[in-house]
């Protein structure tokens, strides 16, 4: 017959296996978020249908977001739009995009997708109704940003500036005395300025800043510093300028005292 | 102890690499390392053919890959030249890699002799710990020094405990002459301080870990021990006799030597969010990579040995044995906290850490299981329990991410997407790209040009040679002079896309590598190119 104190010992007896335990849960809990991953991730189906709604409901305005934004595997699928894989969805530049489409892998580990959606909404976007596709998520966001008047450079040529593919046109430093030059006509309002240097040269914190002097009608209307990019600080720099409304020939002067690096640089104009 | 369990081991693991090695491509340093080997073979073949002639021209042939001493590429070598260029048997990287499989092999035996002070468990369950990850058993295929130097490093371990008498000797006889036993055990210690020296310059830090741990022991091993540390100085004649650029002006090349390490440059290297360029480097940054690489019951376990290993130093309750594991664990990885140190590479450079917790991370797997045997558990099955949690997640990676090695990450970082989204290194030195190179052999027509990102000529061409990449397509130094292009996805290299998208045209990837949904490879073809979207 037991005796009082046996339910105790057999408790205590029990603890001894804790340590099997212990590694057994970490062992099986591994196990079981790298077998369950796979559930987590699309197929090629998934992306083949998220692919044929956006060819099916985007328009010319529109653009695809990635989230994250390393998920470019939809570069495969995705051609029928421009995809764009900004990393700040709050302070991002959209130019010339109404409506952008957020096709995100929601159920991958550590996609925040509701931070992304947070920054959206921060910048005043509104949400549309969000299908499913699989592991993809699609949502609609009306982004209500100012009307482009002009496209002072071209949408079409891309660069990497914060490691981040940017519309930009690459310029030519000059010195001082002969700085490089791009003219554009357009019309005016308020005029974004994006500069800054493309790949690792950004991070040469040795060297000087570039200057890109914008002109208008041969004026001086602002200017531009980019300085080594020294992180957290942005490499992508900022300017924005009321420019006088009617055309306008807009002249954007580039110089340094070092040249050889490659400068890109976007500019538009949009309504106020 | 029986030497036939570490020697089972060890060709269990020689097996398992040779058996695993076909889809590992040609990292950036082994292009390096081929063309060094070529060199010597040749320089090896003079030396048979014209001795004299041999030795007056080592400059000549052993210049290639000055920085790194010759010994482990003079294996691959000579390996080369038997098993290829006489015999015929196997294919060139093969026979190249061959030398870094049978290092592996002697990490298993060094590991599970030191586990076997334990218990046979142990001896099993040490090795199994090491390699059970896709990242160490990635760099086990390599013709590199980081399995060779961290093998060395545990093999000189156990020859100096064996030196001094706190290890014994699988074949010890008691009516042996002690004089001579002791002997040579020294003479064992120097030469394989020699190799380890030979290999890579890591083990320079040897000699003080040995001599901070002699100075810990017990008076009578003291003394024992501080007598066998001369035994060190063969290392540096072992060192002079298998680097023969050091046998003509021997301090001009130790000078570019030391100094090629010393003015290292430092990579750009993607680190929780940022890039990291140069010194001041995060302090736990060896701590941390290593605890979002491996798979979790390996961090558990690594992590529970070294907190046991010091726990006990500090209360003065660890063998003479366990004082030297945790002395050259503390030594392969505390350079690496000092800020300043290059930090490129992933856990390459600190392999030996692992490898030297390994055998007390094994006996607490084994403890734990002895424990549960108070709770009724039987002990074999406690056993089997711990050793399948232990190692199935490690496996899993391995079969899921193998050959992909430099781009594994476990689950604390919640695997490869998840390291993504932290803003971890994708992978590094360009061996992923042997995923994409069939691809590319059945689309890009005759004499095609392509540009392949960070894969290094040398690799192209060791590519080529062994048959992975068709013989006619060419090598194309940017995307502008190039028809198709398979970069690969590093942060500091994410100029190369859109300056391909540019020079092509088209945004769309005709194909690529895409790892748990992460890009690592992605190819682009010119419009109307076979194979282009």
């Amino acid at each position: 017959m037991e005796g009082p104190s046996a339910p105790a010992r057999r408790r205590s007896d029990r603890a001894w296996s804790a340590p099997l335990l212990a590694i057994a849960a970490v062992g099986a809990s591994a196990l079981l978020f790298d077998l369950t991953l796979p559930l987590r991730l699309p197929g090629n189906g998934d992306w083949a249908e998220a692919a044929a709604a956006l060819r099916v409901r985007a328009g010319p305005a529109d653009a695809v977001q990635l989230w994250p934004p390393w998920a470019e595997r939809a570069r495969l699928f995705v051609r029928s739009l421009p995809v764009r894989t900004e990393e700040d969805l709050r302070a991002a530049d959209y130019p010339g995009v109404e409506r952008l489409w957020l096709l995100a892998l929601p159920r991958v580990p550590l996609a925040h997708l509701a931070r992304a959606r947070a920054a959206l909404r921060e910048r005043g976007a509104t949400p549309g109704d969000e299908v499913h596709f699989g592991a993809l998520s699609l949502q609609p966001w009306e982004l209500h940003g100012p009307r482009v008047l002009s496209f002072l450079t071209s949408p079409l040529e891309e660069h990497e500036v914060d490691y981040v593919p940017r519309q930009c046109t690459l310029l030519r430093i000059g010195r001082p005395a002969d700085p490089g030059r791009l003219q554009a006509r357009g019309e005016g309002g308020i005029l974004h300025v994006r500069a800054g240097i493309v790949g690792e040269r950004a991070y040469q914190g040795f060297r000087g800043p570039v200057r890109v002097d914008v002109q208008v009608d041969g004026a001086p209307l602002a200017t531009l510093t980019v300085p080594p990019t020294a992180p957290p600080e942005p490499g992508w720099r900022r300017l924005d300028a009321a420019a006088p409304a009617g055309e306008h020939a807009f002249t954007f002067l580039v110089s340094a005292r070092d040249l050889d690096r490659p400068f890109c640089l976007s500019a538009w104009t949009a309504a106020p | 102890m029986n030497r036939r369990l570490p020697l089972a081991l060890a060709a269990v693991t020689f097996a398992a690499l040779f058996a695993t090695q076909s889809g590992v491509g040609f990292v950036r340093d082994e292009g390096y390392y081929f063309e060094a080997a070529k060199s010597y073979e040749q320089w090896v073949a003079l030396l048979l053919r014209a001795p004299a002639a041999a030795l007056r021209d080592t400059g000549r042939y052993w210049s290639v890959n000055f920085e790194h001493p010759g010994l482990a590429k003079l294996l691959f070598a000579l390996s080369h030249l038997v098993f290829t260029t006489w015999l015929g048997w196997l294919p060139d990287a093969l026979a190249w890699r061959l030398p870094a499989f049978a290092f592996g092999a002697l990490l298993t035996y060094w590991l599970a002799v030191l586990g076997a002070q334990r218990s046979r468990a142990a001896a099993v369950l040490a090795p199994a710990l090491f390699w059970c990850a896709e990242r160490t058993f990635f760099h086990g295929h390599l013709a590199c020094f980081d399995v060779p130097i961290c093998a060395l490093t545990a093999g000189v371990g156990v020859a100096w405990a064996r030196a001094i008498g706190i290890l014994q000797t699988p074949t010890s006889n008691p009516t042996s002459n002690p004089t001579w036993t002791s002997s040579r055990h020294g003479l064992f210690l120097g030469f394989l301080f020699g190799c380890a020296l030979g290999v890579k310059h890591n083990a320079w830090l040897l000699p003080p870990v040995l001599l901070v741990h002699a100075l810990l022991l017990p008076a009578p091993l003291r003394r024992r021990a501080l007598r066998t540390l001369p035994w060190l100085l063969l290392g540096p004649v072992v060192l002079l006799a298998g680097w023969p650029l050091l046998w003509h002006e021997p301090l001009r090349h130790l000078s570019e030597w030391i100094s090629f390490h010393t003015h290292h440059v430092h990579y750009a290297w993607y680190y929780l969010g940022r890039e990291l360029r140069g010194p001041p480097f995060p302090i736990f940054y060896p701590l941390v990579l290593l605890a979002l690489v491996l798979p979790l019951p390996q961090v558990a376990l690594f992590a529970a040995a070294g907190a046991k290993l010091l726990w006990d130093f500090a209360h003065r309750a660890l063998s003479p044995v366990r004082l030297l594991e945790l002395g050259l664990a503390g030594a392969a990885l505390l350079p690496f906290m000092l800020r300043t140190t290059p930090i490129f590479g992933g856990i390459k450079h600190w392999l030996a850490f692992l490898a030297l917790l390994a055998p007390e991370a094994a006996h607490l797997l084994e403890r734990s299981a002895e424990l549960a045997q108070r709770a009724g558990l039987p002990r074999s099955r406690g056993l089997l329990v711990a050793a399948a949690a232990a190692l199935l997640p490690g496996l899993w990676q391995i079969a899921h991410v193998h050959p992909y090695g430099t781009s594994a990450y476990g689950e604390l970082a919640f695997g490869i997407p998840g390291a993504a989204s932290l803003g971890m290194q994708r992978q590094y030195w360009s061996n992923n790209v042997t995923a994409v190179l069939p691809w590319l052999n059945a689309h890009a027509p005759k004499g095609a040009r392509v540009f392949f990102h960070e894969v290094n000529v040398e690799s192209y061409r060791a590519y080529q040679q062994a048959g992975l990449l068709r013989a006619d397509i060419q090598y194309a130094s940017g995307p502008w002079d190039a028809q198709y292009a398979a970069l690969q996805w590093h942060r500091e290299f994410r100029d190369r896309e859109p300056e391909t998208w540019n020079a092509f045209g088209t945004r769309t990837p005709a194909t690529g590598l895409y790892l748990d949904e992460t890009p690592q490879v992605v190819v682009y073809a010119r419009p109307g190119l076979p194979g282009a979207p």
